[in-house]
């Protein structure tokens, strides 16, 4: 509001110095000046005020697709509770993080926001965020909250963020198929390669397993499901990368060879996105694809008639079992808030029981309270349970810590992952400028 | 008070200028002599580590093997190309019959008018490996096979269609000032000429590029310039975002270092050096012009 009268102020002056005598003209400049000062004062006066009338929320866009109710629903909730008016403000999710970088630099921060799990310890690092973990123990929420999700968001024994729901990704492919052909999803590494050589024969129209080389959310599942890890900690409170470590290489290695020696994929997904892969699935043509829970509801959106068409496993170990897929999604953070009884109280309202669960049901994600979870999963859906299962019991984490915000930034994986399958360098060349690009920026 | 009263009636212009434009580049300036982060951003400390950042630039091998041939060699492809298209175009639309010049103009509009985020899908699109117009063309006569083909990875090809895309946008401007300025040439000039036998190859090059000079050197210097800095039609082009390194440019680098890295100190001493360059760059255009302009 002040910032309008700010602008209009501005607008008066040019308006002022066009027409009119000197002496008008300077009056009116003066009285332009005048207003345009007292829009900022009164912008300084407005934020800096002793009794909160609002608490500010920042929430991203679209994740539920229609939050209309929930807010209203969660804003009467917490006046009821507290007496202070709630302030819900939707951002959208590709500019967040640019958007929450300026609100710090012009000191514009909300009261809570949701933030992804990876921004954490970046922002927490930075010191922009309130340690929870203090208050995480006194209401002993501890014990039920999602492992993955309670890890993500905790560096060094302080914790940034309140889990608030995940999402995670599976294997999920074309049930009506693979029915066509008899066959069955793959459970082992060896049944994937073999279901997808299958195909290639069967479907030749088809893409049997997209390799796609602009994310690393479907090579992480391979490089842990061999035993190795991207990064592990050095022991002296830094990070090492070991992505070009003997089992990293033989998760990469299988992987890609999907790609390059088996024919699975087309070349076309060398720089496919994961949105990307998703629409070839849409379009009809891959078979198999890595993705999250959440884009479920947008086939099933677009086209109910796929909920006969889908079917989901967890992405399989390589001799069995499963293989561990990265749990994303959102954490709740006080951006240090000049009311933080306030936050937490909304903080909680929001992650735990009620409105938890609802928010969970109505987004498509799961929620970050392992009880809620565990009822998800006791429902059985056929599109919703196995992924419920790959998270509670094969759900990981990339390293937590500032640096790998940057590395993903500039996107050391999905670099590696391009140059493999363009075949510009071999898996060994590829991952060990990957680890040498890594560690430069955990030592920087 | 009288002396005063110019630069009183000057000062919202000034004050704009000086918000929007002076300001911000102090600023930059500023940040590129630091190490500046997430927590500087925060506390708003300053953090000054001198000429690190430009010394880390210049030293790495990436910006002399990589960056800078990519910003280089694409700018100037697609100014020579943006200008020998526009001129054509210009020379079409002087000779065609006022229906057709109405329709070709539209036409040309609609490419200018375009906004490049746009226009850039559209090109991602023609040129998709697996679905696209041109794969699909060249599967038919069955040049290539489009599930093992894919221009974005590759350095060349990945500039050949940003070539493409940029000269598109690019041309119909220098087409359109181009034929305005072909219109003041005097009638007798060429008339003469073709009296003395000249053909049109010599009428071009001793009548009508002499009389429009200075406007080929602005719509030069002006593409020169845009075509140096551009970002958006390479960051969304698949693989222009970071993924592959081969096909990093000044202004893509400089996005990565500030915004996907929070290196916003590294971004600013980037972005200071592509002002620089473009800055010398326009300088000796400027120079050679004046030089020219005494001579005539």
């Amino acid at each position: 509001m002040a910032h309008t009268s700010g602008r209009g102020g501005a607008s008066g002056r040019g308006g002022a110095s066009g027409r009119g005598g000197a002496r008008a003209r300077r009056r009116r400049l003066v009285a332009a000046v005048a207003a345009l000062t007292l829009g900022a004062v009164t912008a300084c006066g407005g934020d800096e005020g002793g009794e909160p009338d609002a608490l500010q929320l920042w929430i991203m866009d679209g994740t539920n697709p229609d939050a209309g109710p929930y807010v209203e629903a969660l804003q009467a909730e917490f006046e009821e509770r507290t007496g202070v008016a709630l302030d819900v403000q939707f951002i959208q999710w590709a500019d967040a993080h640019d958007r929450i970088t300026t609100a710090m630099a012009g000191g514009e921060l909300p009261d809570v926001a949701e933030i992804g799990t990876t921004w954490a310890p970046e922002f927490g690092a930075a010191g922009a965020l309130a340690d929870l973990a203090p208050r995480i123990e006194e209401d002993g929420l501890a014990d039920d909250l999602v492992p993955g999700l309670y890890d993500a968001g905790t560096v060094d024994g302080a914790t940034y963020g309140m889990p608030w729901y995940a999402g995670v990704r599976s294997l999920i492919y074309r049930a009506d198929v693979f029915a066509e052909h008899s066959l069955e999803p793959p459970t082992t590494w060896d049944e994937l390669r073999d279901v997808g050589l299958a195909l290639r024969e069967l479907e030749p129209d088809m893409i049997p397993f997209p390799v796609s080389g602009g994310g690393e959310y479907g090579l992480d599942p391979f490089i842990w499901g061999a035993g190795g890890d991207v990064a592990e900690p050095d022991g002296e409170g830094g990070w090492r990368s070991t992505v070009n470590e003997p089992e990293a290489i033989e998760g990469i290695e299988f992987y890609t060879s999907l790609a390059t020696e088996h024919g699975l994929s087309v070349a076309a997904a060398e720089t496919w996105l994961e949105t990307d892969q998703l629409e070839s699935f849409q379009n009809g043509e891959a078979a198999m694809v890595i993705n999250g829970n959440w884009t479920i509801a947008t086939l099933l959106e677009a086209d109910p008639s796929w909920a006969d068409r889908i079917g989901v496993v967890p992405i399989p170990g390589r001799d069995g079992g499963f293989s561990p897929s990265f749990v994303g999604g959102s954490l709740l953070g006080d951006f240090n808030s000049s009311e933080p009884d306030l936050a937490w109280e909304l903080i909680t309202l929001m992650s735990t029981g009620e409105f938890a669960a609802s928010w969970a049901e109505q987004s498509g994600y799961f929620p970050g309270q392992q009880s809620l979870l565990e009822e998800v999963q006791e429902r059985d859906d056929p599109l919703v349970a196995p992924f419920a299962q790959q998270m509670s019991e094969a759900g990981a984490n990339l390293p937590v810590t500032e640096k790998y915000g940057a590395i993903q930034g500039e996107q050391v994986l999905p670099r590696m992952l391009q140059a493999i399958l363009s075949g510009e360098a071999t898996v060994r060349e590829a991952a060990d400028e990957a680890a040498a690009a890594m560690d430069e920026t955990f030592a920087g | 008070m009288r002396a005063l009263r110019p630069w009183l009636l000057l000062a919202p212009a000034l004050g704009v200028l000086a918000v929007l434009l002076f300001w911000p580049l102090v600023r930059v300036v500023s940040l590129s002599f630091q190490e500046y982060g997430l927590r500087q951003i925060n506390t708003g400390e300053s953090n000054y580590t001198g000429l690190d950042n430009y010394r880390e630039i210049l030293g790495d091998s990436f910006l002399w093997t990589t960056v800078l041939p990519n910003t280089v060699l694409f700018a100037v492809s697609c100014v020579v190309l943006t200008v020998v298209v526009g001129t054509l175009v210009a020379l079409l639309l002087q000779r065609l019959g006022k229906t057709w010049r109405v329709i070709c103009s539209t036409v040309i509009m609609m490419a200018w008018a375009m906004p490049a985020v746009t226009g850039t899908y559209v090109w991602i699109w023609i040129f998709d490996p697996l679905n696209g117009v041109v794969s699909g063309g060249l599967d038919a006569v069955g040049a290539i096979e489009p599930r093992e083909t894919n221009w974005f990875t590759d350095r060349w090809s990945f500039y050949a269609i940003a070539t493409l895309n940029v000269v598109h946008h690019g041309f119909p401007f220098v087409a359109v000032t181009l034929y305005a300025a072909l219109l003041t040439i005097p009638r007798e000039l060429p008339e003469a000429a073709l009296m003395d036998g000249a053909n049109a190859w010599q009428r071009f090059w001793r009548i009508t590029v002499p009389t429009i000079r200075p406007v080929f050197a602005v719509v030069t210097i002006l593409s020169t310039i845009w075509d140096f800095k551009v970002f958006a039609q390479i960051y969304l082009m698949p693989g222009g975002s970071g993924a592959n390194p081969d096909v990093l440019n000044l202004g893509v680098w400089s996005y990565i270092q500030s915004f996907s890295r929070n290196e916003y100190g590294m971004g600013s001493a980037i972005a200071v050096l592509l002002t620089l360059l473009l800055l010398a760059i326009t300088v000796g255009y400027v120079k050679a012009l004046a030089r020219e302009g005494d001579q005539l």
